[in-house]
């Protein structure tokens, strides 16, 4: 395989916001986001994309291809245990309602999400993607972006209710 | 709470509730006659537009959350992605500390695990001169010993380069009928002990006993977790002995 051309080059630079946002949605941490964009990026250049390809589609699909390589190798229960320390200390230390706290439920119930329903919501909610758009990006179908997305809010409406029922 | 299973609608096929709805709502995907009839009933359903405030703020709080973090990468891949003659020196990730770190940690414990077999006081660690020359030199085979020093003996097994760009060998010592297994790793010119365990070793003078399963497992977990491609052959590893590496 060819390596990149000046012209995908440029395209990849653009798609890097969006390629990092990805990056976070599935790893929901921002020094894993930060590695995982690093590896994609050099696994690009490395090994390139055919000429034809498209860039935003063909470095998402790398980006998943690393990360699972990633969580393979890696201890998830560790990971795990450390998240669920991290969602206890949002939960008990909130007196009110301001958005830094908010921001922090929110941050704690994305991380809960599976990566997938956390992929399509950042890419409807966020990026603003229409279902067809995400859903030849991801590479699945138009329904599934649909389901994910209605899922991963039902889930994060139904969670966050359920640590303010905990708190009141 | 309202049973959403009441509002169940089949759109195309699919079984969507109220939360479906919703959704596709917020992102502008419900054709006009279905948004008519939600739109008509939020007017009417407290409940229902209570869900709605609450799943646009999420979204809101979402949105923040990202743009945040995804301004602030903190590396520069585009000067990385840009440069025409990419060299790939592959900057340190996290995630190759960790695996450093995980490294400096199994042969410590392989380490222990091997000293505590009572079977030898021999330290296979000892990376020292004799044993660097034989790796920056040898080339690897199949069978047979290169004699060392005065305790040991040599034979480099394979060639490998490892994801972070460094060279790496999968080599055998043998000392008094006991053998040991490693990988040491060529690291800017320095050759660093990664993993070593125990194969085989002598018992009661001349009964061989094989080593756990645990430690020839370390070390082929090692070069599998490690290695970036397939072994070198014969003669790409001549060449770049002869290269210097």
């Amino acid at each position: 395989m060819s390596s990149l051309t000046a012209q995908q080059r440029q395209s990849l630079i653009d798609e890097l916001p969006r390629l990092k946002r990805f990056c976070l949605s599935l790893t929901s941490d921002p020094s894993d986001a930060d590695d995982l964009l690093q590896v994609t990026v050099e696994r690009l250049l490395e090994k390139g994309m055919p000429a034809d390809a498209h860039v935003a589609k063909w470095s998402h699909r790398v980006c998943r291809n690393v990360w699972i390589d990633e969580i393979r190798s890696r201890d998830v229960r560790n990971r795990y245990a450390q998240s669920e320390g991290a969602v206890e200390g949002a939960g008990t230390t909130a007196e009110n309602a301001d958005e830094s706290v908010q921001l922090d439920r929110v941050s704690a119930a994305m991380e809960r999400l599976s990566p997938e329903q956390r992929a399509a919501l950042v890419k409807i909610a966020v990026e603003g993607c229409s279902y067809a758009e995400a859903a030849a990006i991801l590479e699945v179908p138009i329904g599934t972006i649909m389901s994910r997305v209605a899922r991963a809010r039902k889930a994060l409406i139904e969670d966050l209710e359920w640590k303010a029922e905990r708190e009141a | 709470m309202k049973d959403d299973s009441k509002n169940v609608v089949d759109m195309d096929g699919i079984r969507v509730d109220d939360d479906h709805l919703l959704s596709m709502y917020i992102d502008g995907e419900l054709d006009a006659e279905r948004t008519i009839s939600l739109a008509g009933r939020l007017k009417h359903e407290p409940a229902l537009r209570a869900r709605l405030f609450a799943m646009e703020n999420n979204d809101r709080l979402i949105g923040k959350l990202y743009c945040n973090q995804s301004n602030e990468s903190g590396r520069d891949l585009a000067s990385l992605i840009q440069t025409d003659n990419v060299a790939i020196f592959k900057p340190m990730t996290r995630w190759r500390e960790l695996a450093a770190g995980a490294i400096a940690a199994s042969v410590l414990a392989v380490v222990a695990l091997s000293l505590t077999t009572g079977q030898s006081t021999f330290n296979p660690m000892t990376m020292d001169r004799s044993l660097a020359q034989a790796l920056e030199r040898s080339p690897s085979r199949a069978s047979g010993w290169e004699h060392l020093d005065s305790k040991r003996e040599f034979r480099s097994v394979l060639t490998f380069p490892a994801a972070d760009g460094r060279w790496c060998r999968e080599f055998m010592l043998a000392h008094n009928e006991s053998h040991w297994r490693g990988v040491a790793c060529r690291d800017e010119g320095t050759w660093v002990n990664q993993v070593v365990g125990s194969e085989v070793f002598l018992e009661r003078e001349t009964q061989y006993r094989p080593a756990g399963a645990g430690d020839i497992e370390k070390v082929a977990r090692f070069i599998d977790e490690t290695a970036s491609d397939v072994a070198l052959g014969p003669q790409q590893e001549a060449t770049l002995i002869a290269s210097g590496w």
